[in-house]
This record gives structure tokens, C-alpha cells and sequence, in this order.
């Protein structure tokens, strides 16, 4: 019994079924925004030290966000926050009524940075609806592709992205008392990185110039060349075709991914001790910042990486191919897993619009999933994107976001949801590098020019800014040992010959057929919703980590992701008068999700070929 | 053609963005040229951190590099075609790892490509710009006849620039980092 507020329940052989007696089992709570701005505006007036602080385009991210927020600059808090995606993404409009081979090509393209991870979870959605499964070494180098994306895209966030924010340069503007405490703060792994001091890692940490900063640039140059070996280009990869790869791969091909991957096993050490050292540093000077972005771990994600003797790509079977991937699906609510079953995650989904730029749909298609378990009616495979440009208000629509719930509550993505979750769950199958204790992964990193080491990422305490990150810095050797993994049943395959990379397929012209792609972008969960009618795609939806994260309020009033994490920010900077303000506790938290909003928001052509960037108020001044 | 040089001609810009999208629809018609053996051909919207990487692992690096791109600019009729060198010159670092970023996380911009190329120290003396006037974005595959009328003197001047360099007769203008953000 996995639901708490939606009306399904579980008879005793765990069928699911819609609660009886409810005359309307879907019907929620509008709650009426305008009270709180009200609220608000009284306050602003009768204080000055009570100001709007809007970042508009929030830096650093990948695609277009802003953030409002209200704060109380003398108490040092946050008092209320909107967290806005600027552009509309229109893929799903795209991509209806064309045939589903083109899927993977188009809906890459839905993000600059993880476009092989749409591509792929395309080709899921289309395995599922007409049932195709790939041979064992399609799947095994699927699995490898993804763990290089990762391995381009976490440095890129940790050193590029977010790592500006902890360095010398940023931290002597914003809290000028820790840089002398960092000088005599003695690095405790030395040993893998070579800093004596948190100050050396701090000033190394200062962008276009630090010698971490320009290492994390070369060391995404190294996974994508790993990448194109298979992928043929990055990060629109040509080769990831529903039922596997179309690309042929040989021992030589895997000599050129491994002598690359390879490089990340020391990286990984190095990486790991490094940002161990910089936020525990953080926190050890200041207990405070234990409570910036604090919000309940409550977590969402897909799974990645398949099992090749489980996958069938069958719906039927999802709880258990799904159970059996490196990286276990699920959800955990306060830090607790209370489902690690794939039909449970999608079946649990749905989708608001009240605070978003689109119209509601009419009409509930699928009343249940194709073993019975009900659906919301704003379920993905019930949604229909209608995009509804409009004035942005605080009390209304502020968002091109929709408001992904499970279970009725607002999920975070990210990387660090798919390690904690594998983490937790305990379900993973057994593999030579990685082992999970229910309270931690333990990560057994080879030799390579360090000694062989077991890395410990540890299920913190408090889920805040400072530990979404240092479990991003953990995904980096966790990628690349399941590389690894995958690398080894790569070489036994083709040595036993088993070297068929795809499966052919043909659309069927007639009937309906649905599925769903269960994937995971660098930043986390990522779902394609399909339904295929006439050999055509009749609706496609889309939900990323990023239309989670930056979530406006529910319908019923709860704060998305960004927006909670901020509002529960203290104000730690420090400054002499308000205009000094630099918001740096805030930038980080939203930093600390890895935003990317390209994949959550995009252009649209509105009618027939105008752009409505152009048309949409980013700017926050003068909105209600 | 001056002898030894070698010529690396990159088209920048979105696809399916009409007139926006000069460098990637030309580039076919500028890979079927038949041109020298020095002279390479090839789309650079593959993010300009790679790109930098690319020209800084190359044994042998371009004398003379050439861009093909539409940037909408004020004052210019659809179609017309604008020479840029580029002189260098860098904005501040907030803006160079503003460029960075946005180049990071997918943002397909020739401005960010020069900015980051020059603060890597990749590019040779001569960086030139064709630059034609795209006007406002209109979604779609197609050039507005302005431009399809242009599409022989963008691959005639690209020819020019990539064979000879520019010359006296050509207007030139000047292109700085330092205040392309202003």
C-alpha cells in the first residue's frame, strides 16, 4: 500500500483498485494564492527591510528559470518564492502525428546537454507499445553510453555550474570570515587530492582560471570521446534506435571506451575527496548552513541501466526489469522507500496546469494501466499539452512548468535520488563494484594510478544544498563502475559471440498501442509517455527531473521543489546594507538541483511561426 | 588560393529557424565546393567547449578560420551580409564564465565561440565573420526569398574569404570581445 492521497487501494493479492463510494475520486483542493500575496504586499509596504529579490535568468543553468522571491533582509529569511520556467517546450506538440521512428531524433533535441538520455528513453516507450526487445549487448552498451553521460555531465555541474559558488573568489565576497578559517582548515584527503588546506581547493575552485575548474573541463572532453565510440556524436547521439544500437561494437571499440574510462577511477577519488572536504567544511564552520535548501527527502526516479537477462521492455514485467537495474526506481517520502515497483511510480504520476501556462484537457482515455491500476486523469497518458500563454501572476499562472506530483505531493529529482534510492532499497543486484547497505553505497574504485579504494556514500542526515551536491560528487565513480560492470559483460558477450546489437521492428498501422520510456537524465527521472494510434504518434508526454524540480505551487497550495528548498533557506551572507545583497545561500540551493531547464521549457511557434519568447514577461517587476 | 594555409570554414546557428539558421542550411552547398586539400569544412554547433578542445589538439592549427552565421542586428535590411574580423579582446570574467555556461549546457552561440576560443587562446590572426541579416525568428526550414536571392554572394564571399582573405575593396568591420556585450 504505497498511496496515502490517491484514492487507489490494494486487495490482498496487491491488485490495485479505485476506492469505492467516492463520487468524484480525483477532485482536488484550489486554494486561492492571492491570500498570501495580500499578505505580502501589506508587509513590503510597512517594511523596507522586507524586499522582492528576483533572479532573472537565474545564472549558471542550463535554460531559461527565474526566481522571485520575498525576503526578510533584517530577520534573515525567506518568506515566499515563485519559481518560474520563462519558455514554453513544445515537443510534445512536435512530435504528435509523426511516426514513432522519429521520436528518439526529435525529442533529443529537447535538450542540449542530455539528448542522448531522450533519445534512448524514446526508444523505451516505443519498445514497450509494440514490444521489442533488444539483444543482450544493445542493452549492455545502452548502459554504458548513459554511465558516459554522466560522467561528462556531473563534472561539468559540480566544477563548472555549481562549483563557482564555493570558490575563493565568490566566498570572499559573500562570507569574507571563512576564507582565514578555510586557510587553516587542514584538508582531510590530502592523500587523493593534494591540497593542504580548504582555501588551496577553494582557490582552485575559482572559474576560468582554477586547476579544478580546468581539469573538469578536460574531463568531460574524455567521456565524450568515449561517447561518440558508440553514440557516433554527442549529445545527440545517431545510434540509439528503438531495440538497441545501430552501431556494431568490438573489442576494439570497448579498448578505446575502457583506456578512456579508466581516467575516472582516480578522478573519481580526487573528486569525491574534494567536495567532502569543501562542504564539510561548510558545515562544520557553521550549523546553520545545514539548513539551507532543506527540504524532506521526498524522491522520485525511474532506475537506469538494465539488466540484459531481465529486460523485456513488456509493461507486465516492468516491476521486475525494473528491480533488477543498477539503479533501483522508486520513491522515498521523509527518506523512507515506499516503492521500489515501476508500475507504482507511473501509476502514482500526475500532471497540474493551475499555475502553469496551459489549458486543462478534457477527457480520462486511460482510466487504468494495462494491469488494471487506475489513473488520474492528469495522469501522462491522460494529459494533453495546451499551451496558454498568458499574464504572469504570483496569485494565477506563473510557470511554462507544469506541476508533476506523485501521490499528490511535489517530488525532487536528481542524481543523488538514484544513489540514495539503490542506496536505501538494498535491491540492486550483486555487482563486483558496488554494494548497497540500506544506509549507504559502498564503492569499490580499481587501481589505476592511485591505489584501489572503497569510497562510502552515506545517507546524510538532513537532506540539504550541500548534500544534493556531495552526492553528485559519489554518482561520479558510481557511474563509472557500472561502466565497468557493463564493460566486463560487454567483453563476455562478444567473446561468446553474442555480438547483435538491435532488433528489427516494424510500427503496426492499425490499433492502439502505449508505453512508457522510464530513463534518467544526468539531473535524475525523466519519462516519455506514448501512445501510438494508426502507426502514428496520437500523444506524447514528457516529464523531466527539471519539470519536477522547478514545479510551481500545487493546486492545493504546496510549494514545487525549488520553492520549498528556498523558502527554508537561512540567510547566511554577509553584508552591510541591502544593496549589498548577493543572495549567494539562495543561488546555491537552486544551483544544488542541477537545473536544466531546456529539457522543461522551450520555444513554441505559436499558430503558425512566431516565436513566443519574444512575447513572455520574464522580467518579475510590476506582477501581482 | 595564398599556399599553405589552412582554412577551417564553420557554420554556427540553430536548425528549423529560417533565416537564423544561414550556416547549417548552406552547409552542404559549402561542403559540395570542390576546394583545396587545406581547407576544412564543418558545422560548429557542437558546443564550444568541445570545439576549443578540437582546435587546441590539432598538431597542425588553422592560419585562418572563417564563420558563416545570421544574427539579427538593427539597421540592416533582410539579407544583407556584414564582414567581421574578429581583434579580440575579452569582456570581464563574469561574462567570459557567463558564456562558459550558457556553451556547457547547450547554447548554440558564435559570440560565446569567439569569447571562449579567445580566452583559451585557440584562434589564429585571421577569424572572420560572414555574417547575413536574418531579421526577426521565423520557425522553419525554409529562407525568406531576401536571403535565398543572397545564397551566391554568401558562398561566393565565403569562397573569397577562405581562398584570399580578405582584400581593399571589402567593407570590414571590426568585432571586439570586450565590447560585444555592451
Amino acid at each position: 500500500m504505497c498511496f496515502k492521497n490517491l484514492p487507489i487501494d490494494f486487495d490482498e493479492n496487491g491488485k490495485a483498485f479505485l476506492k469505492e463510494g467516492l463520487s468524484n475520486p480525483y477532485e482536488h483542493k484550489v486554494v486561492d494564492l492571492g491570500v498570501e500575496q495580500d499578505k505580502l504586499k501589506g508587509l513590503m509596504e510597512r517594511n523596507g527591510f522586507i524586499r522582492s529579490v528576483d533572479y532573472d535568468p537565474v545564472t549558471r543553468v542550463a535554460g531559461a528559470l527565474a526566481f522571485h522571491s520575498v525576503v526578510d533582509l533584517k530577520e534573515k529569511k525567506v518568506l515566499s518564492t515563485n519559481s518560474m520556467a520563462t519558455l514554453f517546450r513544445g515537443y510534445e506538440v512536435i512530435l504528435k502525428g509523426r511516426d514513432p521512428r522519429d521520436a528518439a531524433y526529435i525529442s533529443s533535441r529537447a535538450c542540449g546537454v542530455c539528448g542522448g538520455v531522450h533519445a534512448t528513453c524514446s526508444a523505451l516507450a516505443i519498445e514497450m507499445a509494440i514490444g521489442i526487445k533488444p539483444p543482450p549487448l544493445g542493452i549492455v552498451m545502452r548502459n554504458i553510453l548513459l554511465a558516459l553521460e554522466y560522467l561528462y555531465d556531473h563534472p561539468l555541474h559540480l566544477f563548472l555550474l555549481a562549483g563557482p559558488d564555493y570558490s575563493e573568489e565568490i566566498v570572499r565576497e559573500t562570507n569574507p570570515e571563512l576564507i582565514d578559517l578555510a586557510a587553516n582548515t587542514p584538508a582531510k584527503n590530502k592523500a587523493v587530492h593534494g591540497y593542504e588546506n580548504v582555501l588551496d581547493i577553494m582557490k582552485d575552485l575559482n572559474p576560468l582560471k582554477g586547476k579544478l575548474y580546468l581539469e573538469a573541463l578536460s574531463m568531460t572532453r574524455v567521456a565524450r570521446e568515449a561517447y561518440v565510440f558508440i553514440g557516433g556524436k554527442y549529445p545527440h547521439p545517431q545510434s540509439v534506435v528503438p531495440g538497441g544500437l545501430s552501431v556494431n561494437v568490438t573489442m576494439s571499440t570497448l579498448n578505446e571506451v575502457y583506456s578512456r574510462l579508466i581516467k575516472f577511477f582516480d578522478y573519481s577519488q580526487k573528486v569525491t575527496g574534494i567536495w567532502d572536504d569543501v562542504f564539510d567544511f561548510f558545515l562544520d564552520s557553521n550549523p546553520e548552513y545545514a539548513k539551507c535548501g532543506i527540504r524532506p527527502a521526498n524522491m522520485i526516479d525511474t532506475g537506469v541501466w538494465d539488466r540484459p537477462d531481465a529486460y523485456d521492455a513488456t509493461f507486465k514485467n516492468c516491476n521486475e526489469w525494473g528491480n533488477a537495474r543498477w539503479s533501483t526506481p522508486g520513491v522515498l517520502i521523509n527518506g523512507e522507500v515506499v516503492t521500489t515497483n515501476l508500475r507504482e511510480v507511473n501509476g502514482g504520476l500526475e500532471e497540474f496546469v493551475e499555475h502553469s501556462y496551459y489549458e486543462k484537457w478534457d477527457g480520462h482515455q486511460f482510466k487504468t494501466d494495462p494491469l488494471g491500476m487506475p489513473l488520474s486523469p492528469n495522469h501522462p497518458w491522460n494529459k494533453e499539452t495546451i499551451p496558454k500563454p498568458g499574464k504572469q501572476s504570483w496569485r494565477d499562472r506563473y510557470s511554462w512548468d507544469t506541476c508533476p506530483t506523485w501521490d499528490r505531493m511535489p517530488m525532487e529529482a536528481g542524481a543523488y535520488s538514484r544513489i540514495y534510492l539503490t542506496a536505501k532499497a538494498k535491491k540492486a543486484p550483486e555487482s563486483k563494484f558496488l554494494e548497497n547497505t540500506g544506509h549507504s553505497m559502498k564503492i569499490h574504485v580499481p587501481k589505476h594510478q592511485l591505489p584501489e579504494r572503497t569510497l562510502e556514500w552515506k545517507i546524510p542526515d538532513h537532506w540539504n544544498t550541500f548534500e544534493r551536491n556531495r552526492a553528485r560528487a559519489y554518482c561520479i565513480p558510481y557511474s563509472a563502475m557500472v561502466a565497468m560492470d557493463n564493460w566486463l559483460l560487454a567483453q563476455k558477450l562478444i567473446m561468446n559471440g553474442e555480438t547483435k546489437m538491435s532488433t528489427p521492428f516494424e510500427i503496426p498501422k492499425k490499433g492502439t498501442h502505449i508505453g512508457f520510456g522510464a530513463w534518467g537524465a544526468g539531473r535524475g527521472f525523466l519519462t516519455h509517455h506514448l501512445i501510438i494510434k494508426g502507426g502514428v504518434i496520437d500523444n506524447y508526454q514528457i516529464v523531466t527531473p527539471s519539470t519536477l524540480n522547478a514545479a510551481p505551487r500545487t493546486p492545493w497550495g504546496a510549494p514545487g521543489p525549488y520553492e520549498e528548498a528556498v523558502l527554508n533557506t537561512p540567510i547566511l551572507e554577509k553584508y552591510d546594507k541591502p544593496e549589498d545583497y548577493k543572495g549567494i545561500d539562495i543561488l546555491r540551493t537552486i544551483r544544488s538541483f542541477d537545473p536544466c531547464m531546456p529539457c522543461t521549457t522551450h520555444i513554441m511557434a505559436k499558430e503558425s511561426d512566431h516565436i513566443i519568447t519574444r512575447e513572455v514577461t520574464t522580467c518579475a517587476c510590476g506582477i501581482e | 588560393m595564398e599556399l599553405n594555409k589552412r582554412v577551417l570554414i564553420g557554420t554556427v546557428g540553430y536548425q528549423l529557424l529560417g533565416n537564423h539558421s544561414v550556416g547549417p542550411n548552406l552547409l552542404p552547398k559549402l561542403q559540395a565546393i570542390k576546394w583545396p586539400d587545406d581547407v576544412v569544412v564543418d558545422e560548429m554547433n557542437w558546443g564550444p567547449i568541445a570545439i576549443i578542445q578540437y582546435l587546441e589538439s590539432l598538431e597542425v592549427p588553422f592560419d585562418r578560420v572563417v564563420f558563416l552565421v545570421a544574427i539579427e542586428r538593427a539597421h540592416r535590411k533582410i539579407g544583407e551580409i556584414s564582414l567581421y574580423k574578429w581583434m579580440g579582446g575579452l569582456p570581464d570574467d563574469k561574462q567570459i564564465q557567463a558564456c562558459v555556461g550558457d556553451a556547457a549546457t547547450g547554447v548554440i552561440s558564435v559570440e560565446n565561440l569567439l569569447v571562449i576560443g579567445e580566452h583559451f587562446k585557440v584562434w589564429p590572426k585571421e577569424v572572420y565573420l560572414i555574417d547575413v541579416e536574418p531579421g526577426m525568428e521565423i520557425a522553419g526550414e525554409q529562407f525568406t526569398k531576401k536571403v535565398v536571392a543572397q545564397v551566391p554572394k554568401i558562398l561566393e564571399l565565403t569562397r573569397q574569404i577562405a581562398l584570399n582573405g580578405i582584400d581593399e575593396s571589402m567593407k570590414i568591420l571590426e568585432l571586439r570581445g570586450d565590447t560585444l556585450f555592451n
